[in-house]
This record gives structure tokens, C-alpha cells and sequence, in this order.
């Protein structure tokens, strides 16, 4: 049964009318979240002791920078299921991640340079982790390029997801910088392991615009790979009956 | 061993395909000097940078046609069709181009930190990590090369360059690591892991994208 449910959910036709479905409900609650998480991150907790009011821009930065990452791993699995099982679906969802995952770095890199005015005194300093996350937007740039550089595109979808699998070995330098290089980025607040250094009234809200940020990136994805499927399948029948 | 010798050959006969790296990587290292202070203290300090970049950018200059003529020519297809595995092949070629190519350039940077910091005992020290980074360095960018094959050289190079940059942090590493008195085998033995799955590896996946070209 889940053999079954799997099969039928990676054709594009069944995930165009499953998320077509899903997705108001998606947008709908993911904004409500954010934005209740924002409004209490911003108005309803205390200023912290050292770094005053600025550090209220984690609701934004936090969420990028785990989402940027989180993409270019769910990346790497969609291309390990397309290079072994063929699902097509898969290529498609790479392609469609990669501007989304571009663009969630980049307002990672811009947040954290926006907080790192008041908190170290400089917008870049060339340390582990932001030098890594700006590798990781170059790595998004070189992906979107590589695949728009060939006509053929299931040459292309080999290709993106031959190079996606291989760039993956970054992700684990990226997430480690903080520990494996003295650097002026912290370390993570929030472990699977220990318990959060971060305070509660503080944590919560955190907790919330991460979910709800996700929630929007997916949302974003759903689109873009909407719109990708539509270019890919624009041949086929049932296509033009959806459209 | 035919094949070893056949690519051998072909790279040999083709000089500008070796010799041009191996002079821009010397000429990067007689010029660099101009661009700072005389003296010694600033150039100890940049020759190690100056160092890692020309080695990867010549590395990339080097791999910037290593399957293009094969694939034009049809000798690729040849290749492909053979019973032989191609990524033996492939690993083959990209070991010829380390011998003539980054070897020689290893060999030179060495003799270059002996002449810019003094100092015989880092020239030596360097050789090792020289080598083993510029035949890491051969791989990635081949695969990069592989990939971007009839797009030009330019993709290829954004494609992997990210992919290498972490390797400068532990060649970043190594260089303190000298300087400061410390041993760092450590670090050479992490270069030779990381080129020991590389050249497992990255031909293999060379092979994969090569036959996708071809199909």
C-alpha cells in the first residue's frame, strides 16, 4: 500500500492536484504562525541583557539560515531518489528548489549582516560560518546556471543532480564551522542533544517562525514546482485538462 | 597500460595543453612579489595564499579541455564503447595530467618557498602537501569540466570552485600549523583521506556524466 501510495504520489499529475489542494491551507497557516510569532518576538518578549533590541532579528535570520541549509539537504535526497529510482518528480523538485534555497540564503547572509552592525561592530567579517553560508549561495547560483546552461533537459536534471549529491559534502562544513574553527558566529543555541541555552520567553516565538517560515518556503516550493511541471509536462494531455 | 601510455602520448604531444599551466603558475609566482613591499616579513606572509590560489587556478586552467577534444574528435565515444571501465579510463587520464602537470608545479612551489621564505626545511615541508592537493584539485575540476562539458569552462569553474574552497581552510590550517613549529602530518593525512575517496570516486562519476553526454 505505501509501495502504491508512493508511486502514485511521485507522478506529477497526482502531486499537481494534491498540493493545488493542500496548499491554501499551507499559506493560511504558516502566515498566521509567522506572523503571531513575530508580533510576540518583537512586542511581547524581554530585551536581552547584553545585545538590547537587536537581537529580535533571530525570527528572521534563524529561520533562513536553518531553512537554506534544510533545502539544499532535501535537495540532496530528491536527487539520490532520481538518479536511483528515475522518479522524475524528484529531478522537478530539485530544479524548483534551487532559486528558493538561493533566495533563503541570501536573506540569511543579509540578515545576519544587518545584526552583525550593532553586535560586532561590522556588517562581514570573513569567519567560518559566513563564509560558508556565502559559499552555499554561489553553490545555489552554480546549480540554477547549470541547469539553465543545457536545452536538453533530462541531460540537465542529471547533471544538477549528479553535481547536488556531490556539493552535499558542504552542508556538514557549513553546520560544523562554528565548532570546528574559532569564529565570531556562535554556536548553535538550539541542539537536538542539550537543552536550548536560549530563554524560554525567547525560545518559544523563535520555535514558532521557524515553523512558520517553513511553512512559507514550502509554499514557495509548491509554486515553483507548479510552474516547472507546467513547462515539463506541457505536452501531455492532462495538462491541458488541469489548465 | 596501453591505455596508460596511449594518454600519456597524447598529452605529451599536446605541449601547450601542460607546459602553458606550469609557466602561468610560475609566472603568478615571479609576479606576485611585485605586488607587496620588499621585504621579507610581507612576502613570508602572502606567499602562502599566493601559493593555494595559483596552484587551484592553474589546476583549473590545466583541466579546462581534458574531455573536450576527446569528445569532439569521437575518441570519447570510442572510449565509452570499449569493454575496458571507463572510469579506470578516466582516472587514468587525470593521473597523466597530475604527473606532468601537477607534479612539475609541486616540485616548482616547493622550490619557491625554499627561494621566498628561506627556509629549506618549509620547502620540503610543502612538497607533500603540493602534491597531494593539486591531484584533489585535478579531480574536482575534471568533474567539474566533465559536467560543463560543451558549455565552456567558465560553468565548470563556478560549479566547483565552491566544492574546493573548504580544502584552502585545511591547506589555511597547514600553513599555521608550519609556521608556529606544530606537526602537521595530521593534516596530510586528512589530504590523503580526502584524495583517497576522490580518486575513487570522482571518476566514477565523471564515467556517469560522460555516458549522459554522449547519449
Amino acid at each position: 500500500m505505501i509501495k502504491k501510495f508512493i508511486h502514485q504520489f511521485a507522478s506529477p499529475k497526482t502531486y499537481l492536484f494534491q498540493v493545488t489542494r493542500a496548499y491554501p491551507y499551507i499559506f493560511v497557516t504558516s502566515i498566521l504562525i509567522y506572523i503571531i510569532s513575530i508580533f510576540w518576538g518583537l512586542f511581547l518578549t524581554p530585551e536581552d541583557f547584553v545585545q538590547g533590541n537587536s537581537y529580535r532579528i533571530i525570527y528572521l535570520h534563524v529561520p533562513a539560515s536553518f531553512i537554506s541549509q534544510a533545502l539544499y539537504g532535501g535537495m540532496a535526497i530528491a536527487s539520490a531518489i532520481f538518479l536511483i529510482w528515475k522518479v522524475k518528480l524528484s529531478a522537478y523538485l530539485v530544479k524548483s528548489i534551487a532559486p528558493i534555497g538561493a533566495m533563503t540564503t541570501f536573506i540569511a547572509l543579509i540578515s545576519g549582516s544587518i545584526w552583525g552592525i550593532p553586535t560586532w561592530g561590522t556588517w562581514w567579517a570573513w569567519d567560518a560560518r559566513i563564509v560558508s553560508t556565502l559559499i552555499l549561495f554561489i553553490m545555489y547560483l552554480g546549480l540554477i546556471s547549470l541547469h539553465d546552461s543545457f536545452a536538453n533537459y533530462e541531460k540537465a536534471d542529471k547533471f544538477l543532480a549528479v553535481l547536488v549529491l556531490v556539493g552535499s559534502v558542504n552542508i556538514p562544513i557549513i553546520k560544523m564551522s562554528v565548532e570546528w574553527w574559532s569564529t565570531l558566529h556562535q554556536s548553535a543555541s538550539i541542539t537536538i542533544s542539550d537543552k536550548p541555552t536560549i530563554d524560554p520567553s525567547m525560545l518559544y516565538p523563535l520555535f514558532g517562525s521557524m515553523i512558520g517560515f517553513t511553512g512559507i518556503v514550502v509554499c514557495l516550493v509548491i509554486l515553483s514546482s507548479k510552474l516547472h511541471i507546467f513547462v515539463r509536462e506541457k505536452n501531455k494531455s492532462w495538462i491541458k485538462d488541469y489548465v | 597500460m596501453k591505455i596508460f601510455y596511449f594518454e600519456f602520448l597524447k598529452l605529451r604531444k599536446k605541449s601547450r595543453g601542460w607546459i602553458g599551466p606550469i609557466l602561468v603558475f610560475v609566472l603568478i609566482m615571479t609576479a606576485f612579489p611585485l605586488t607587496v613591499e620588499f621585504l621579507n616579513e610581507d612576502l613570508d606572509q602572502a606567499f602562502f595564499s599566493v601559493l593555494w590560489i595559483a596552484l587551484m587556478l592553474v589546476m583549473m586552467l590545466a583541466t579546462e579541455d581534458i574531455f573536450l577534444e576527446d569528445y569532439n574528435d569521437g575518441s570519447l565515444e570510442q572510449l565509452a564503447l570499449k569493454n575496458q571501465s571507463l572510469a579506470l579510463i578516466l582516472g587514468t587520464k587525470i593521473f597523466i595530467y597530475w604527473m606532468l602537470i601537477g607534479v612539475p608545479i609541486s616540485i616548482i612551489g616547493s622550490f619557491y618557498g625554499f627561494g621566498i621564505t628561506r627556509s629549506f626545511d618549509l620547502g620540503l615541508n610543502i612538497l607533500p602537501i603540493l602534491l597531494v592537493t593539486s591531484y584533489i584539485f585535478l579531480n574536482v575540476f575534471s568533474f567539474g569540466n566533465a559536467l560543463s562539458l560543451t558549455k565552456g569552462s567558465v560553468l565548470g569553474t563556478l560549479i566547483t570552485m565552491p566544492l574546493v574552497l573548504p580544502l584552502l581552510v585545511v591547506l589555511g590550517k597547514v600553513v599555521i600549523s608550519i609556521n608556529i613549529g606544530l606537526n602537521y602530518f595530521g593534516f596530510l593525512v586528512l589530504l590523503l583521506g580526502i584524495l583517497s575517496i576522490i580518486i575513487v570516486v570522482i571518476p566514477l562519476i565523471i564515467s556517469f556524466i560522460i555516458r549522459a553526454h554522449l547519449e
